[in-house]
């Protein structure tokens, strides 16, 4: 399965992986997914508004770094492993934790049990925010080609 | 080729049931429930509350059973357990032979001794589909509810019914809603917020003794003040029970509830139980866990079960959410740090440097890694300042290999 | 030092010139170009207008997670601020050209120099009302009219707006509260504004924008023009070469960048004495020749007609600035204003290729400064001339030649001017009124400003050009735009065959192309007298005529205080890509709706060149409706 390699000494915390993040689920019909693609969604953004959400987070280390925070799509993902609802599941050909919003209840159990803080809950409180690998982007994770200090690769695990 | 039979669609059973195809692609699984429709009791206030369909509350693909040929004897009762011949009875004298079974029985709600309601009719539990159908009809006739017990299935049945327009009044023993979980200001916000949506909450008072009609059904619940309630039915949800009396009769162990060891094997040699019915947890995430590691000991892949962590969990009603990890009520002796702002509560609890309590009322996103610390006593006292705003960056450390997160600490 | 070529990305960006894309591919030194794709990653706040740094509370960033910055500023004002701050800038570079020109021009008049256009002196004297005893009586004292003016404070309104700009836009103006003071403190003024903790208040600043917009249209663009052409002669029509063809290896090539053209009254003439043509033979050379690059460069080709002797051409824009220096030809570079592209530090270094710097804020760090001063430009100029004799001499031989011989083509038709076209015309704007009127000519697009490269190099620019003429639009560039689109024949005859049937038949007739290039980017302000003169006569005001203006691939704040100008002209006004606005819903909103009732202007965002042409289309379709035409 491919996984999103950090290498949190690279990174600057400019946080365009977040910025990234948001402009690709602005829209979830697939497609490319461009970085030209991803520009245009990112004048498009309203960063105003607080549903506009990024599915990753970049934490200052409290020491002038940066730690991001991205979802691992686990070998063994404590989220799956809790979920009440079928809504979150390994995919076994993919390797990636598939989230369906339809099936959630917003139990939040998978919120309190991945063990790394990764899912965030929605401001309407419906749903958690979760990386999806940009599923919906042939060209895979928005974030790994917005990085401008190439801290962020995709590689087979 | 074997043959595995599960007793029980719950949690333990279905994960012990995917686990097992995936371990064994070509072997005879066989699950047997007394529910005909596999759904997730956690969401069964959603059913009630009339916002899912039954099929809406079903945790498994529709298909779930028929994808993994998987035989699905559902709607049957188990009569018995031949732990000689190796057989498990069901329905009208029916039975099925297994090589290993699986007990995920789970826990059926607790009446207590109080005079008329272990026979009143109108007493219902809300653990299955088929207790919240009884309750759907019942509504149908009244609209006034009793129900004892304000823990979580208490409350989510009340918020299932405010939602649809009931009456309900709520009677605790503890003098707090939710007590396992809160503390006294969380208990008050919740207590609140289902007053606003029609609830009457009696703190501290117990239900008594009842006043029946002609049919024995209770028209008016007696508190323990004396004070009549009346209502049109009653909704027991003061604890639930281990399923332990197919154990029993089949002569495995269990007293309070199925005993297993660290690998979930009962007294009876290849008799598994996972879930409620093993005592261990009453947790749904325990449950899972618990029916995959039985499911992968019964596979042949020796796996031990470690003591799973259970003073764990979330709320979310009415749009107010909690996340409320470890024992809360134990303060004696501890650090008791409080951070409270007009949007948000936090408590933590601290002694000798490790995390042994944490609440928080509001947005709890990206609170996972608090249940992490509290089950491991991580040490946190060099962060007691900073307790409510730990983030994994706290402990960041990378798997070079493969990608993975791990705890530095 | 020199350029790593084993590192050099092979991706160069594309081109609307294919010929050119191919031949920066292929050099050995780095681009521009080739650096575009490095770059491709742009900062997202950025690009949204929502970063801030004006503060060391900073850098902040707007996300809805923190939706003001630490001081409190919300997007609103971090934008606004961001975007007065660049107009400020832009207006602040043609503040300085204008000022410089009046200063050449009241040198000229105090030393009774060459003045080469009495015609367009008196023009001056009779538009700014000012009277003189003789000719540079006359140039002093309309210098000093506009000096006096540039120099006043902002809160005093600068005179000769009432007399430059058109009455109905004037009285709008006012209205708006938008009339400039001194525009040098306009620009100050709003610098001020802009820093920490001032204004907070997005609307006002954006009138600044208005503001800004008035006194750089008016002195630094259409005023430059005017003093111009007194010192350095009025615009010809005529057919010229463009492109690398132009560059002749057997002289002592000087490629001029900059925007200030009056900085070259002096060396240009000088390159021709007798005593100068003699040292560039000694050192083997046929003599000397300017070539021309930017919008000094295209200020040149404009004039050329006067300078046909010392000035072979223009070579292209300020993009492939890089490449024409590898050709290996060009021996120097004199600079005085943008763009002189960085990138040129280094090509010049590899191929030891003399840098002269004559104002210092054009300076490269490894230029020569010699500032342009008028007292001692005879022994300056003498100095510029021997050391590039020297580097010539040093340079010949020992550096590769890279020539791009059939790069552009040899007709070209430029000097169109607001004076020239109107003379062509029969000296009247009647002719065009008329074609317009009919439909023969569906209505006119200003496609102005510069050339960039992020999203290809003169793509847009191109491919909207194609599509407006094709719509029987008559095209009138300035700027570096003009100098891309003249580069790939959309100025020649031949280009009407590109036109669509009316328009076509209208430049087979008149013997015109579809895209007439009035030079430097300063030329906006001919083309909005143009318009004004048209306006005037049909006694409309200006959102009413037909006429859209794109800056389609506006590259820096010059563009912005122009495009500001146009906004405060009531025009429709089309960018390729957004100015760093769009994380800001009310600047955005005023800027692309709000104004209409402001000014009639709008700012009109499309990056495709058909979808473009459409909405500038229907607007032309919908002023012509209007008009009862």
């Amino acid at each position: 399965m491919k996984r999103i390699f950090i290498d949190p000494a690279k990174c600057d915390g400019c946080k365009n992986c977040t910025i990234a993040c948001m402009a690709s689920h602005a829209d979830m019909t697939p497609r490319r997914g461009s970085l030209d693609e991803l520009r245009q969604a990112v004048y498009a953004l309203d960063l105003t508004d607080p549903a506009v959400q990024s599915r990753n987070r970049i934490l200052s280390d409290g020491q002038g770094g940066y730690k991001p925070i991205f979802c691992r799509h686990c070998d063994v993902p404590d989220c799956a492993g809790t979920c009440m609802s079928g809504a979150l599941e390994k995919n076994l050909e993919t390797g990636l934790v598939e989230y369906n919003e339809d099936k959630c209840a917003a139990c939040y159990m998978c919120v309190m049990n991945c063990r790394y803080g990764v899912p965030a809950i929605s401001p309407d409180r419906k749903r958690i925010i979760k990386c999806d690998f940009c599923a919906h982007l042939e060209e895979g994770p928005a974030c790994v080609r917005a990085c401008p200090k190439k801290a962020i690769e995709v590689r087979e695990v | 080729m074997e043959r595995f039979v599960i007793i029980g669609a719950g949690a333990a059973g279905i994960t012990a049931a995917k686990t097992l195809r995936a371990f064994r692609p070509q072997d005879v699984i066989t699950v047997l429930s007394t529910d005909e429709q596999v759904h997730s009791r956690c969401m069964l206030h959603k059913f009630l509350g009339h916002e899912r369909t039954a099929e809406g509350i079903n945790f498994v693909p529709a298909d779930f059973f028929e994808k993994n040929d998987i035989y699905h004897i559902s709607g049957q009762t188990v009569t018995g357990i031949d732990t000689a011949a190796k057989t498990v009875s069901y329905g009208e004298g029916y039975s099925v032979p297994y090589d290993k079974l699986l007990i995920a029985a789970g826990s059926a709600f607790f009446i207590p001794p109080i005079p008329h309601f272990r026979e009143a009719p109108n007493v219902f539990g809300f653990r299955d589909l088929s207790d919240a159908l009884k309750i759907d009809a019942a509504f149908a006739g009244g609209k006034r509810v009793f129900i004892v017990g304000s823990g979580l299935v208490g409350l989510d049945a009340a918020s299932a019914l405010c939602r649809r327009g009931a009456q309900v009044t709520i009677a605790e023993m503890a003098p707090r809603v939710m007590p396992l979980q809160t503390d006294g200001y969380a208990a008050s916000v919740y207590q609140k917020v289902f007053e606003d949506h029609g609830c009457r909450f009696l703190l501290g008072i117990g239900a008594s003794d009842a006043v029946v009609d002609g049919e024995g059904n209770i028209t008016e619940v007696i508190l323990s003040t004396g004070e009549h309630v009346p209502c049109d039915f009653i909704i027991m949800a003061a604890g639930v029970r281990p399923r332990i009396q197919l154990a029993q009769a089949a002569g495995i162990r269990a007293e309070r509830a199925i005993e297993v060891d660290d690998h979930l094997r009962t007294s009876a040699p290849d008799v598994y139980a996972a879930g409620d019915c093993t005592g261990l947890s009453g947790v749904w995430p325990d449950a899972m866990a618990q029916g995959k590691a039985a499911a992968e000991n019964m596979a042949g892949v020796d796996t031990v079960y470690e003591k799973p962590y259970p003073f764990k969990n979330t709320s979310n009603f009415f749009g107010v959410t909690m996340l409320s990890v470890g024992r809360l009520d134990q303060t004696e002796g501890a650090d008791v740090i409080v951070h409270k702002t007009p949007k948000e509560y936090k408590k933590a609890i601290v002694r000798d440097g490790k995390l042994t309590g944490y609440l928080s009322l509001g947005d709890i996103s990206n609170s996972g890694l608090y249940l992490h610390l509290i089950k491991n006593g991580v040490d946190v006292s060099g962060k007691l300042d900073r307790i409510f705003r730990l983030t994994f960056a706290d402990f960041y450390g990378i798997n070079e290999k493969n990608g993975e997160y791990v705890y530095t600490v | 030092m020199s350029n790593c070529t084993g590192c050099l990305s092979r991706n160069t960006c594309p081109s609307a010139d294919k010929p050119m894309e191919n031949y920066i591919r292929s050099l050995p030194l780095e681009t521009a170009h080739h650096r575009v794709e490095k770059q491709e990653t742009k900062c997202g706040f950025g690009l949204q207008g929502v970063c801030c740094r004006l503060c060391a509370n900073g850098p902040c960033r707007i996300t809805p997670d923190a939706p003001r910055g630490i001081c409190g500023a919300n997007a609103d004002t971090i934008v606004a601020r961001n975007f007065l701050r660049a107009v400020a800038a832009g207006s602040g570079c043609y503040i300085h050209v204008v000022e410089n020109t009046a200063r050449q021009l009241k040198n000229t008049g105090l030393h009774r120099d060459k003045i080469r256009s009495e015609k367009a002196l008196n023009h001056l004297a009779d538009l700014l009302g000012v009277t003189g005893e003789d000719k540079y009586d006359l140039c002093v004292k309309v210098a000093d009219a506009v000096l006096s003016d540039l120099y006043r404070p902002e809160y005093e309104g600068m005179e000769l707006v009432e007399k430059l700009a058109y009455a109905p836009r004037v009285k709008r103006w006012k209205e708006l509260g938008i009339l400039p003071g001194g525009a040098k403190g306009e620009v100050f003024n709003n610098i001020v504004k802009t820093s920490t903790n001032l204004s907070s208040d997005p609307v006002e600043m954006l009138l600044s924008c208005l503001r800004l917009g008035v006194s750089t249209g008016l002195y630094g663009l259409q005023l430059t023009n005017l003093l111009n052409d007194v010192v350095l002669g009025d615009p010809v029509i005529r057919s010229a070469p463009v492109g690398m063809n132009v560059i002749d290896p057997g002289y002592i090539n000087i490629l001029i960048t900059g925007h200030q053209h009056s900085l070259f009254t002096y060396i240009q003439d000088r390159l021709l004495d007798e005593d100068v043509a003699a040292k560039a033979k000694a050192a083997g050379a046929k003599g000397f020749k300017l070539v021309g690059c930017t919008c000094v460069g295209q200020d040149l080709q404009l004039r050329g007609a006067h300078y046909t002797e010392i000035f072979d051409g223009h070579a292209g824009n300020n993009y492939i600035s890089e490449a024409v220096l590898s050709c290996g030809a060009i021996d120097a570079v004199l600079s005085e204003f943008n763009c002189t592209l960085p990138g040129i530090e280094t090509v010049c270094e590899e191929l030891k290729i003399k840098q002269i710097c004559l104002d210092v804020v054009a300076k490269k760090a490894n230029a020569e400064y010699i500032p342009f001063n008028y007292e001692t430009r005879e022994a300056d100029g003498d100095r510029i001339i021997d050391e590039i004799i020297a580097a010539y001499t040093a340079r010949r031989g020992t550096v590769p030649m890279n020539l791009f011989t059939d790069h552009g083509n040899k007709n070209t038709l430029t000097g169109v001017s607001e004076g020239s076209l109107k003379d062509f015309l029969g000296g009247s704007w009647k002719p065009l009124i008329d074609l317009i009127a009919a439909g023969k000519i569906k209505g006119l697009a200003g496609v102005v400003g510069c050339s960039s490269v992020a999203y290809g190099h003169d793509t847009l620019t191109a491919a909207l050009t194609k599509e407006l003429i094709a719509r029987d639009i008559l095209v009138l560039t300035a700027g570096c735009s003009s100098g891309g689109l003249e580069n790939i024949g959309l100025m020649t005859p031949e280009a009407a065959d590109l036109a669509g049937p009316n328009l076509r038949a209208v430049c087979k007739e008149l013997g015109i192309p579809p895209g007439l290039n009035f030079g430097p980017c300063l030329a906006i302000g001919r083309l909005e007298i143009v318009a004004t003169e048209i306006a005037a006569e049909l006694g409309v005001d200006l959102p009413q005529l037909p006429l859209v203006l794109s800056a389609a691939q506006w590259l820096e704040e010059q563009a912005l205080a122009d495009g500001a100008f146009a906004l405060a002209l009531g025009l429709p006004l089309h960018l390729g890509v957004p100015p760093f606005i769009t994380g800001s819903k009310l600047v955005t909103k005023v800027l692309t709706e709000d104004m209409l009732s402001l000014t009639g202007g709008r700012v009109i965002i499309d990056g495709d060149g058909k979808s473009a042409a459409d909405k500038l289309e229907a607007i032309i379709e919908e002023k012509r409706r209007a008009l009862n035409i």
